[in-house]
């Protein structure tokens, strides 16, 4: 804002944006608010218990559905994220930018459950597919290819997080100065070393933010894991389906309480984390002193 | 130096990017502890040329030799170059010791080897007691000192120079200039350099190549290319040369009389192929031409002067420019040092500049 | 000058002759499968479903035919009025996340310091972070006839009578969709304005032009691209998201993504492809008049 600008209009315009936050956090911060009442949604009277929470960590099934949430989180995000700094590579060097970029995009305009509508009947083709070949080779280990389950739903969710992953990788790719790779193999490292030693440690609070990111949209997912899941169940199928049959109770609150938790937890440790960081490295960027003497370049 | 090995040798390199030609069959080759520099304007190709040599870039034809080995197929980290950067390539996250470290410790060798290593070569640079620095705590100048004890302590016997000075101001970069020079005279390893700034160039070089459009128009000592230019192009873009045009009247022996705004200079021939009628380019540098009022004693009969009005003087300092419009509005500048208290002459008043017997030099397109 | 007097090459290491060692040769590859996994996974079943679309049904999964089934049932139905109407409703909420949002995203670029904007737009993640599905579950204790909106107004003496539009109605499925989708034309918003240099306001404050016309005439051409897309997002998630008018919506609320979910769960494949097929179809179309109208690779522009 510059100096003559109507400082209470400025005033008014802050007002509005954390106003519209606050708007969007109210639902969920109401639904804790509720998990926390002994007598649940629409009680005259509010008791603070966390009795809800403790039916979730004692229900075995939940507990099941958590670890293959986990599970589900940790092998889609070891997948997505060395795929993602690899488009991201292969998009800085290609100059048919706008393919590459529109193959890794464009499953962000594609509706959750039109993707997983056409990647269930896909698989199921597949699977089909693999049966009938088995068939006429006379084998039966190609029968469970593509066969839904943990598989189909992790290449479910690289499809839906690699978008977001290959986003911020670039972004912070972007900040990173390539004369330095450049330097590197002057300096005899192979293209590899390079990106080892020194793309990658500039790149890390990226790659460490675009973990996270996985990590949340994962934990988060509904729609998709449910059509390719096969067997199993995860946290939010549990969740959503126990909604849907029996609407909301008290124990759904509490549910739907600890995932946002959990995301909340993780996106502000990293925000604290980031800020904290960027705090020091402009602490070190203050002026030092010069060293005692200083000798001109030998002549 | 030793003709029959050169250190460095191009053949043929030529560099597409598209249908674009970065460098069009350039041959060049550098001598052992030469001090080389490839000048040119921005966009020209001395940069792409570098790089190829350095292996950054993949020839589309023609080879590069290396120390006598073909060398065009081979990634940079393969190559006996050893490279310093515009700026900014120094790795951040790494400390002043750490950065000039880096490739002796991929090359495995014993950590304390390293470190001395490292810390000799920043106090040749005169960085020393700036080892645990990190590089945004160095002014521009530190940093590229930094990168020249990273790529030196290498203790390869090619160094190349990407216009390490672009980045400093104008009195850091005549300073670092002659730094490099001593540097280089040093070490007695083949320095590569790449410039656009003649100044900078004059100051290091040994032999310097003019780059211009993907081609090598000229190389030769740094003497040479600028008192005596063999292309148009090579007077237009070092020193201050005034360039005129003109149609040959006469060739007689070494002699050529060429007609320019309808008065006559007589050029030395230089063995130059041309005839009667044909039109040529002709360069003088504006320190030897000399400005006289026109009061009818001279004449354009020896073809060493030409008449024209005066326009204006600039005043820079050292050095003032007299200005001279021809007939056909040519503007002849000459450079006179020195303060001189005598008033210009009135603008639009006749005057005539003249010079002396072998400073016009005649070239043909 | 300290030439040595030998040829140069005396006490040199020798060049060794280059082969690229194995992880040299197959780095080149590596960089292919993230493109190939998308082809592979992504690519191929969304234009399978074209394929798929015309196949003939079976009590439990169809057989490769060709039958133009599936679409007569889509277009010779109910569903394509509710598919239309969604695309209403889509539209609406697209308009009014953008009038909401958008502003937004100006401010943070002209008026907070530059170092602090990306923590600015960090707020808007926040919400983007927590499960969609929940939060538009916790949206039914909130817009709910005894809910914590109603229960406000009627506390503050607003109203007498609880608001039953806003939930289990067109209504509630829009500010679903906007409280859903909003955080994003703040995001494309944000890296739109990117295009938009901020000496732009200065001189517009120069020539006097009002924030009227400086909107009309420098932010919106400048921008366009990244609102574009923005709004497109928005667009094809209304009609896609099944869980919004599922959730929040009354009778009649039926989008795209609904009827596929629906199908799937009648065990009708191909008809659920043929509407993927056509929203996959909506999408392209959008996408390409985006493109000639704006030409879309603008967006690229600050991640190259």
């Amino acid at each position: 804002m510059d100096d003559y600008a109507n400082i209470w209009l400025h005033r008014a315009k802050w007002a509005y944006l954390l106003l519209v936050v606050t708007t969007l956090m109210t639902p969920v911060f109401y639904v804790m608010y509720i998990s926390f009442n002994e007598n649940g949604f629409g009680a005259a009277e509010y008791v603070f218990t966390t009795r809800w929470y403790g039916l979730i960590f004692a229900d075995a099934q939940l507990m099941n559905a958590l670890r293959w949430t986990m599970s589900l989180a940790a092998v889609t995000t070891v997948l997505t994220i060395p795929m993602a700094l690899l488009a991201a590579k292969f998009y800085k060097a290609t100059r048919a930018k706008v393919p590459v970029v529109f193959l890794l995009l464009a499953p962000l305009f594609v509706a959750p459950d039109i993707l997983s509508a056409a990647l269930l009947v896909f698989f199921k083709n597949l699977n089909f597919t693999f049966r009938w070949l088995g068939d006429q080779l006379g084998v039966s280990f190609m029968d469970g290819w593509a066969q839904l389950g943990f598989t189909t739903s992790v290449i479910g969710l690289i499809i839906y997080t690699i978008p977001y992953a290959f986003v911020v990788i670039l972004i912070t790719m972007g900040r990173y100065n390539k004369e330095q790779t450049e330097a590197a193999r002057a300096c005899g490292a192979t293209g590899w070393r390079a990106f080892w030693d020194i793309e990658f440690p500039q790149i890390r609070p990226g790659v460490f933010s675009a973990c996270a990111f996985t990590v949340i949209l994962c934990f988060n997912e509904y729609t998709r894991t449910s059509l390719l899941k096969g067997g199993f169940d995860t946290f939010t199928t549990v969740l959503v389906s126990q909604m849907l049959n029996s609407g909301m109770s008290e124990q759904s609150y509490a549910m739907s309480s600890f995932v946002s938790f959990v995301a909340i937890a993780l996106i502000g440790g990293i925000i604290v984390f980031t800020l904290l960081r960027s705090e020091a490295a402009a602490r070190r960027a203050q002026p030092v002193a010069e060293p005692g003497t200083r000798s001109t370049a030998a002549a | 130096m030793n003709a029959i090995h050169p250190t460095v040798q191009v053949r043929q390199l030529s560099k597409n990017y598209g249908s674009v030609q970065a460098l069009k069959n350039v041959d060049l080759s550098i001598a052992a502890g030469e001090y080389f520099v490839l000048l040119g304007p921005s966009g020209g190709g001395k940069t792409t040329l570098l790089r190829t040599i350095g292996g950054f870039h993949k020839p589309s034809s023609g080879q590069v030799w290396l120390n006598g080995q073909e060398v065009s197929h081979l990634p940079p980290d393969k190559r006996p170059t050893a490279m310093v950067f515009q700026a900014y390539a120094l790795f951040p996250h790494m400390s002043v010791l750490g950065n000039v470290g880096y490739g002796l410790s991929l090359a495995k060798l014993p950590k304390a080897e390293v470190r001395d290593k490292s810390i000799a070569m920043l106090e040749m640079v005169g960085l020393k007691g700036y080892e645990d620095r990190r590089p945004h705590e160095l002014s521009g100048g530190q940093q590229q000192r930094v990168q020249l004890a990273r790529a030196l302590v290498l203790d390869r016997n090619i160094l190349l120079l990407d216009e390490p000075l672009a980045a400093l101001d104008a009195q850091l970069r005549k300073d670092m200039c002659l730094e490099l020079k001593h540097l280089q005279e040093k070490v007695g390893i083949t320095f590569i350099h790449v410039t656009h700034n003649q100044e900078e160039a004059m100051t290091v070089a040994d032999r310097i190549a003019l780059i211009a459009n993907g081609e090598l128009v000229e190389q030769g000592a740094a003497r040479d290319i600028y008192r005596t230019p063999e292309r148009r192009f090579t007077a237009s873009f070092v020193g201050e040369n005034n360039l005129l045009s003109g149609t040959v009247a006469s060739v007689e022996g070494d002699t050529v009389t060429v007609q320019v705004c309808g008065q006559p200079l007589s050029v030395d021939r230089r063995d130059l192929p041309v005839s009667t009628g044909a039109t040529v380019a002709l360069s003088i540098r504006s320190e030897l031409v000399e400005m006289v009022p026109e009061d009818g004693s001279a004449s354009s009969a020896d073809g060493l002067s030409l008449a024209g009005t005066y326009t204006e003087s600039v005043y820079l300092g050292l050095t003032l420019s007299h200005r001279v419009a021809l007939s056909d509005g040519t503007q002849i500048v000459s450079r006179v040092v020195g303060e001189s208290d005598a008033p210009p002459p009135v603008a639009g008043s006749a005057a005539r500049v003249r010079w002396k017997p072998g400073a016009l030099r005649l070239h043909i397109n | 000058m300290t030439a040595p007097t030998d040829n140069g090459l005396d006490g040199l290491p020798p060049v060794e002759p280059y082969r690229p060692t194995l992880r040299e040769r197959m780095s080149g590859w590596a960089f292919w499968v993230p493109i190939v996994f998308m082809v592979l996974f992504f690519a191929l079943p969304m234009a399978l479903t074209v394929v798929f679309s015309v196949f003939e049904r079976t009590m439990f999964w169809m057989e490769p035919g060709f039958t133009l089934a599936a679409y007569e049932n889509f277009f010779f139905s109910a569903r394509l009025e509710n598919f239309l109407s969604s695309m209403g409703y889509s539209l609406i909420s697209v308009v009014v996340s953008f009038c909401l949002g958008f502003p937004i995203a100006v401010f943070v670029r002209k008026s907070v310091p530059q170092a602090a904007q990306h923590r600015v737009v960090l707020l808007f993640i926040l919400p983007f972070m927590v499960s969609e599905i929940i939060r538009i579950f916790a949206l039914r204790p909130v817009l709910q006839r005894n809910g914590l909106v109603n229960e406000t107004l009627i506390n503050l003496g607003l109203i007498d009578e609880p608001v039953t539009a806003l939930i289990y109605t067109h209504t509630g499925v829009v500010i679903g969709e906007v409280l859903s989708f909003m955080p994003f034309i703040v995001f494309a918003g944000f890296l739109a304005m990117e295009a938009v240099p901020k000496f732009i306001f200065e001189v517009c404050d120069d020539l006097g032009a009002g924030p009227v016309r400086r909107f009309t005439d420098v932010i919106l051409p400048l921008a366009a691209p990244g609102i574009f897309a923005g709004a497109v997002f928005i667009f094809v998630n209304g009609i896609g998201v099944a869980l919004i008018p599922n959730i929040l919506g009354g009778p009649g609320a039926v989008n795209g993504g609904l009827i596929a979910t629906q199908a799937i769960t009648a065990l009708d494949f191909p008809l659920a492809m043929a509407v993927s097929a056509i929203m996959m179809a909506t999408l392209m179309g959008l996408l390409y008049i985006g493109h000639r109208l704006f030409d879309l690779t603008k967006i690229l522009a600050p991640m190259n």
